[in-house]
Parts: C-alpha cells; structure tokens; sequence
C-alpha cells in the first residue's frame, strides 16, 4: 500500500513536472534558450517541482474558495430573500448532488490513471483505494475550511457547517458505489467524462432547480436539507465497506480508459482519417482544367462541403437576421434612431465579427492534412515557382469563399442604415460596404500567409509552431479589443480599407520573398 | 554522373548525427546504406532532399567535370510511408503530375501504360487514393518518383511493409531503373541488400564508408557488415 501511495505519487508528479517543463519549451523565446537536456537538469527539476505541490495546493483551496465564492456566495446575491442560510443549503445541496456523478474522481480517466494501470500495470486496486483516498481527504480538508468560513458567513450554525465535508465525501462516496454496482450487475463501467442521456438531463433538472426555483420564491425547506445530508453522511460510511472490497477495478478501468485515452499516434491517425472521410466519393467530379488548377478545382469540389456549406449557411443566417431586423424596425420605430447611432459609432464590432465567421484556419488546415502534407513530401511541389503558382489560386479561392457571408453582411448592414434613418453623407454607404469587403479579403489573406510563411504542421498534423499559435491568439485579441472601439464610422471604415491594402501588399511580398523557404513539413 | 557528399555536418543541438560525410555515389549502381536504429539515416536523406539544413558541408552533382547544384527536379524521394494526395484518384494525381512536367517529361506515354509498368490494376486507377492499400500507395508514390527520371533516386526503407509479390516486383522495378541514375536505399534488412545493391555502405560513428566486398563469400561478408555495426553500438 505504502509503495503503491509512493509510486503513484511519484508518477503524478513525474508526469506534472515533465508537463511544465514541455509548456516552458513551447514559448518561442523560451525555446532557443532551453537547453533539449532540460529534462535532467536538477534546477528546472525542481523549479518545475515547486510549481507541480503549488499546483497541488491550489486544487485542494483555491477551487473549493472558487466553487463557494461564485457558484454559491455570488450567485445568491441574485436573489432577494431573507433566509440567507436557507439559499446558501439549497444551493449547497443541489450543486452537491450534481457534482457527485459529474466529478466523481474515480471514473475521471486521466492521464496518470492511463499511465499507471495501462502503460505500468500496476495493481488497480490498491491504486484506486490509495488515490481515492487521497481525493476524498482532500475533499474533506478543503470543504472543512470553507464550509465554516462560507457556512457561517451565511448564517449556518457551526455543526452544520462541520456536517458539509462529511455530506460532500458521503454522497460522491454513495454515487461512486452505485456506479460500481451497476459494473457488477452490468458489465458497464461509468465513464465521467462520456455522460449519458440521462446524466445530461439530471445536470439540466439540478442546475435549473438550484438556480431556477430560488427565483421563484422556492427553497428546499431547511430541515429537508439537514436530512438530506445527514442520509448521504450515514449512506457513505455504509458504501467506505464497498469501496474497499470491490475487485473489478482492473477491469473498470481498463474499460474506461481505453474508451477516452487513446495514445498519440492513434489520436493524430484518428485525425487525419476524420479528414479523409470529409472527401466527396462523388464519382461526377472532374475538372477540364490542367497542372495546378487541375489540382486546385479538384480539391475545392471534392471539399465543398466542409468548404462552402458552413459558409453559404453563415450567409443565409445573416440574410435571416437583416430582414427579421428590418421587420422590427418596421414594427418598433422608436428603435431607429438606437439602432442608427449603433451603425454610425459602434461599427468596429463588425471587426471581430468577420473574425469569428473567417473561415481561414479551417481551409488552411484541410489544405495541410488532405492535400500538402502528401505533397510537400515529393521535390516537385516544393520548386518555388510552383509554391507561389499554388498559393495565388489558393489566396483566389480562400478569398471567393469568404466574401459570400461578406457580401450578404455589407449589403444587409448599409439596408439597416438606410432604413434606421440614413445619414447625411452617402460615401459613408460605400466605405461601409467597402470595409466589410476589405475586412473579408484581410482575414483571409491572413491567414492564408501565415499558413505559407509559418506553415505550422508537422508530419503527425500537429501544430508545432508556437509563431502561429502566438500571431492567432493576437489577431483574436486585436479583434476584441477593437470591438470595444468608439469610433466614428467613417474614419474606421478608411482606416481598415487602408489597412487592409497594405496588408495584403505587404503580405504577398513576403510570401514571395519566404514561402520557398518556409513552406515545408516541420520535422 | 556523380553525386559528391563533402564533410556534410549536421547537428541536432548538441548531438553531433554527421560529423563529416564525405562520399562519392556513381551512376548506376544502387546504393544499400545500412546502419543502426537512430544512425541518421532519415536524416542524411532529410538533407540531401533539402528538407533540413545541414550545418556544413555540401553536395553536388558532376556530370563530365562540371559541378552544379542539386535542384529539386534532381531528386525522386519514396518515403517508408507512403504519402499520396489522398482526394485524387491514382489517374488524376498521375495527370496532374505528367500536366506540370510536360516540357521535362521526354518520352511521354499513355497514362495508362505506367499503371501497367506498375502493375496497377486497371479498376483501381480512377479510385481514390484514400481508398488505396498500403502496397499500392506504395506503387502510387514510386511511379510519380520515377516517371521525371530523377538522376538520384532517395528510397527509405521502401519495401519493408509490403507483402513479398508487390516487394517482389518493386525489386524487379528498382533493377530496371538503376541505368543512368543513383540509387540510395536504405533498409535494415540485411538480406535485401545484398540481394538488391551494389554497394553496401554504413552510417556510423557520423560518417559514411563503404564495405569492401573484396573476395569474401556472402556468408563472411555478412559478419563482415554485422561485426561493423556492432561496433558502432559499443561507443
């Protein structure tokens, strides 16, 4: 048992620590310093050590003050009522039971779990009981402490306060045995991260009962509440027996295991055929044309629906949402002048709009699994002349794609102006158009160039640059900051179509000054 | 024709994989370079395909004493695992390809007469290649690699997953084409290679040399070979 406790600790922390150094590894800068050796070196060792029992601390504190604070001290300042101690056991009580079949520990299929009884073979059982236990006491430590502060914060006497942990480990305890004896009877093991039908209906049913019934005016009455856990208190001391004799969980998880985690090589392998099944089968396809655009119009007719499907639906929504905002116009006119200023002011919102419906990195990556990550491995694909030959078809028909939800918004959002009032200076009409259109043509041109300049995929289809992943995350940051942008409409729409224009300039001079360098399968 | 390694270096941080190649292949002759698990011999092909960058060195091709750079047309590569465009059908790929080397492409046939060449069968030709074996993806990729006649043909452990008549007519394959050209192909099996090659040559130690068959029979050849590699295991 001893050894057991060690190894599976040891393992734990082995598997942490190797995660953060490889995070650490991922940072571009980072990443040329770092020496490969970082695994052995003692310092970073235990740098990543000290992380790993922080990180230990923090799950057993700073995620029950989390849960108390928001999911119950927050949330009952939503509701006017004078039992506060009565809201805090209704809520305490409900998000309890919810939380015994959605955080069970014991059928959580991690990581470690799949390293330990998979990869090591090591005995189920006393692995189990010795994690489980550790699990529930920390269940018990953290909920001790906060179920006092929070509890008698809200005005609940001390010994029921001291009641919560003991409810809390009892009924995930309770859940935990029915689970094992429905294996038992069954031969189904419960898998928490693979709900059920009914599982998602009762997550719906205990989260609207927690927090729908309180805005009606129902609590669950506080002496129901004081039977409820007491029940599960005496119920879990009951199931501890069980927990200790069951003998099938080698088979348990094993079960569970193999139907989550899935090692490496399968996951990419199970990515790429995900891809591969996207190609149309439709033996009508063809194409009259010749060498890349034979290639190219091939590609884009066997992908239309991953392609152009999501898109056409984009456009047509937006058409839908115009004309039932139009309608509401009609109906409502004192809305007009509202929805005027919207339009005249607030019009960068558009910005991340367009960002949200681009479908750049979609197209890149089908690009990548379906068709270059073959191709790049024959010399001939990669002559530079045919790279650059290859990737203006490409930016032509990235861009056609794209416009069509561009055109339906531009057009739909200069209706809405015209209708909400107008204004005074026609050009604004064209900029607002224009702007869309430019917005549509960048996104696009974005990431099509940072697909060629960084192209980020290695053999396995991994994205493996930490560049691209950078330039993605700030091109969703500049997006949503610009959002929050006041600005009048006329200078933001000059402003992105300029942008726009030197983008795509600047863009394609780089792509023809790199892409024959760049663009290549990372090893 | 010949193909000129000089002190090709390259290094993956602090590990020296090459520490300086320098070898001379011939045309003609198909090369079986052998060497251990981790020896470097994706990687030596990874360079001479101009996918990684060495970190010295160079390479060249000299065809009656002038000396040039390997360009891309120069170099067929048949990966272990074979890659195809996996949305093309096995004739469209093959057009496709044939479409952008028309001008290079000397004596251009039928299409269908290279699927007979590679004992493609005739209903597979307009499936998709996604829906194509692992042999005949196999097949798929050596066609493209040899259709332009490269003048070095790079082949890395080509035939060990297929089952032994497409390996069979692979071999059959390779022997026709080994005119005019420099075939490298490494392998780990022993047999094949000196079945298949002229040359025997060992990655080790970071460098490449040749074993000299002299007059010894294919048994003490073998041990020869075996005994060489071992000590590269020993360091």
């Amino acid at each position: 048992m001893n050894k057991t406790l060690r190894i599976s600790f040891a393992l734990k922390n082995t598997y942490r620590v190797n995660s953060i150094l490889y995070a650490l590894k991922q940072i571009p800068l980072l990443k040329k310093i770092l020496p490969s050796s970082l695994y052995q070196v003692r310092g970073f060792k235990i740098l990543a050590n000290v992380l790993s029992v922080i990180w230990e601390v923090i799950c057993v504190f700073l995620g029950k003050f989390l849960y108390f604070l928001l999911m119950i001290v927050l949330a009952s300042t939503l509701y006017k009522t004078e039992s506060s101690e009565g809201l805090f056991l209704h809520l305490l009580v409900l998000l309890t039971m919810l939380g015994s079949f959605v955080n069970t520990y014991m059928f959580d299929p991690t990581r470690d779990k799949f390293y330990a009884l998979m990869s090591l073979n090591m005995n189920a059982r006393e692995y189990t009981l010795v994690n489980y236990g550790y699990a529930i006491i920390k269940v018990l430590v953290g909920f001790t402490l906060f179920g006092i502060i929070f509890g008698l914060g809200a005005g609940l006497p001390l010994w029921q306060c001291i009641l919560i942990p003991f409810f809390v480990a009892g009924i995930k305890i309770t859940v935990a045995v029915t689970s094992l004896w429905k294996y038992e009877r069954t031969g189904e093991a419960t898998n928490e991260n693979l709900l059920g039908k009914f599982q998602w209906i009762a997550i719906v049913l205990f989260l609207a009962a927690a927090y729908g019934l309180p805005a009606l005016g129902i609590l669950i009455p506080k002496f129901v509440c004081g039977v409820i856990m007491t029940v599960c208190v005496i119920t879990g001391l009951f199931s501890v027996r069980k927990i200790l004799r069951f003998s099938y969980y080698r088979e348990v998880y094993r079960q569970i295991l193999s139907e989550t985690i899935t090692i490496r090589q399968n996951a990419q392998d199970a990515v790429k055929e995900q891809s591969f099944k996207k190609i149309s089968t439709d033996v009508t396809i063809q194409s009259k044309r010749k060498g890349f655009e034979y290639l190219n119009e091939l590609f884009i007719k066997r992908h239309r629906k991953i392609l152009w499907k999501s898109v056409k639906k984009i456009a047509a929504i937006s058409a839908a949402l115009f004309v039932v905002s139009l309608g509401l116009l009609w109906y409502f006119p004192e809305a007009k002048a509202e929805v005027n200023d919207l339009l005249l002011n607030a019009f960068p919102m558009t910005l991340f709009f367009m960002y949200a419906i681009n479908r750049g990195t979609r197209f890149t990556s089908v690009l990548f699994i379906n068709c270059d990550h073959s191709l790049l491995t024959y010399s001939f694909y990669k002559k530079p002349g045919y790279i650059l030959q290859l990737f203006q078809i490409r930016l032509r028909e990235i861009i056609k794609v794209n416009l069509l939800p561009a055109a339906v918004i531009s057009a739909g959002l200069a209706l809405l102006l015209f209708v909400s009032g107008g204004t005074e200076k026609p050009v604004i009409y064209v900029v607002m158009i224009a702007s869309v259109l430019c917005q549509s043509i960048f996104f696009s041109v974005h990431y099509l160039t940072i697909y060629y300049l960084l192209q980020p995929y290695n053999e396995g289809t991994e994205i493996k640059s930490g560049m691209y992943q950078i330039i993605t995350f700030v091109t969703y940051g500049v997006c949503y900051s610009v959002m929050q942008m006041k600005t009048p409409t006329l200078y933001f729409c000059l402003i992105t179509i300029v942008f726009s224009v030197l983008y795509c300039i600047v863009a394609s001079i780089l792509v023809y000054k790199l892409a024959a360098k760049t663009f290549k399968i990372r090893t | 024709m010949k193909f000129i390694i000089e002190h090709l270096e390259k290094n993956f941080e602090k590990k020296q994989v090459f520490k300086d190649i320098s070898f001379t292949f011939e045309a003609g002759k198909i090369y079986g370079l052998l060497g251990r698990n981790g020896a470097g011999k994706t990687t030596l092909f990874n360079c001479l395909n101009k996918d990684l960058k060495s970190d010295g060195g160079s390479f060249y091709i000299s065809e009656d004493g002038q000396r040039r750079e390997t360009v891309p047309e120069d170099i067929g590569y048949v990966l272990s695992t074979p890659t195809v465009p996996e949305f093309l059908t096995g004739r469209e790929f093959l057009k496709f390809f044939v479409d952008i080397h028309e001008e290079s492409i000397k004596d251009l046939r039928p299409l269908d007469e290279y699927f007979d060449s590679m004992s493609i069968a005739p209903e597979d030709r307009d499936k998709l290649l996604k829906d194509y074996s692992h042999g005949m993806k196999n097949k798929m990729q050596m066609l493209i690699n040899i259709i332009a006649k490269p003048n070095i043909l790079l082949l890395d452990e080509p035939l060990t997953s297929l089952d032994v008549v497409v390996a069979e007519e692979m071999k059959q394959l390779l022997r026709s084409l080994k005119e005019g050209r420099i075939t490298i192909f490494s392998t780990h099996i022993l047999d094949l290679a000196l079945d298949l090659c002229d040359e025997i040559v060992l990655l080790s130690h970071g460098e490449l040399e040749i074993v000299d068959k002299a007059d010894l029979g294919s048994r003490e050849f073998k041990e020869k070979i075996i005994e060489a590699l071992r000590e590269d295991g020993n360091e």
